[in-house]
């Protein structure tokens, strides 16, 4: 049940990830026209992406949540016992990090909701991308973790 | 409507009650995983490892709630300080690698 679960987070992951990229490029380096794959990429409209982000990020945050016990008595234990101290620091910043992420969802939502007032456009591009390196980090934590002793031959 | 206008407030507020969170353990509960128990505060690990992470994440939403709602009627009167829902969260960022620095300085 929990290899079915780590697997629906890692796809939930996944599909936030392509989103909030998506989004993130969108505000940083848009363009007007759609000439081209690129530009296809940078002119998509980032508002639509919005609420479909937040359910994302929550849901993979609560699936995480709900799997993270396993880790913690089985996962973590066994990178200790293997001196894995930056592994195991990588998943803590991880931990971390998406909580502050939570704790930024009602403002990513509020500054995507209509154009943005003065001094908006600035704390749109900042938060999408916090959020953005928080997914991207986390991610790459959690894919790299999962699959430790195989990728360092423990 | 202007109750948005806290919104960069309780972002700021949840990343910094977060991290004071953790650092001083004011997790508002405890979760023993090897024995499927729950308690109120944080406690000392029973069988196994505890984890504080839940009583943290709820512990910072209630202070932050309450931070926000504090603020509110001041914070409606005046334009809204985007900035600190960024800039705060950002630093706060960078504050938890340095207190997680040991994890990666041996």
């Amino acid at each position: 049940m929990i290899n079915v679960l780590l697997i629906v987070h890692l796809l939930l992951a996944v599909v936030l990830l392509g989103g909030i990229t998506h989004q993130a490029i969108s505000a940083v380096w848009p363009s007007r026209n759609k000439i081209g794959i690129v530009r296809s990429y940078r002119a998509v409209t980032g508002s639509v992406y919005t609420n479909a982000n937040i359910m994302l990020y929550l849901a993979t945050a609560t699936l995480g949540g709900i799997i993270y016990p396993v880790y913690r008595v089985g996962v973590r234990t066994f990178l200790e016992n293997a001196r894995l101290m930056a592994a195991t620091g990588s998943f803590e910043l991880k931990e971390q990090f998406v909580a502050v992420g939570l704790g930024l969802l009602p403002l990513y939502w509020l500054l995507w909701r209509r154009p943005p007032e003065a001094g908006g456009r600035t704390a749109r591009l900042a938060v999408t991308l916090i959020l953005c390196a928080i997914v991207w980090y986390g991610f790459l934590v959690g894919h790299i973790l999962t699959n430790i002793r195989g990728l360092f031959g423990l | 409507m202007s109750i948005e206008k806290v919104f960069p407030i309780f972002a700021a507020a949840f990343a910094v009650i977060y991290v004071f969170a953790v650092q001083y353990n004011w997790a508002l509960f405890t979760y023993h995983p090897k024995i499927g128990e729950w308690e109120w505060l944080a406690q000392p690990a029973k069988n196994g490892p505890p984890m504080y992470w839940y009583g943290w994440l709820v512990t910072s939403a209630f202070g932050a709630t309450a931070v926000s709602l504090l603020s509110w009627p001041l914070a409606r009167r005046g334009s809204t300080q985007y900035w600190l829902g960024w800039v705060v969260p950002a630093v706060v960022v960078v504050v938890f690698v340095y207190l997680f620095r040991s994890f990666f300085i041996h």
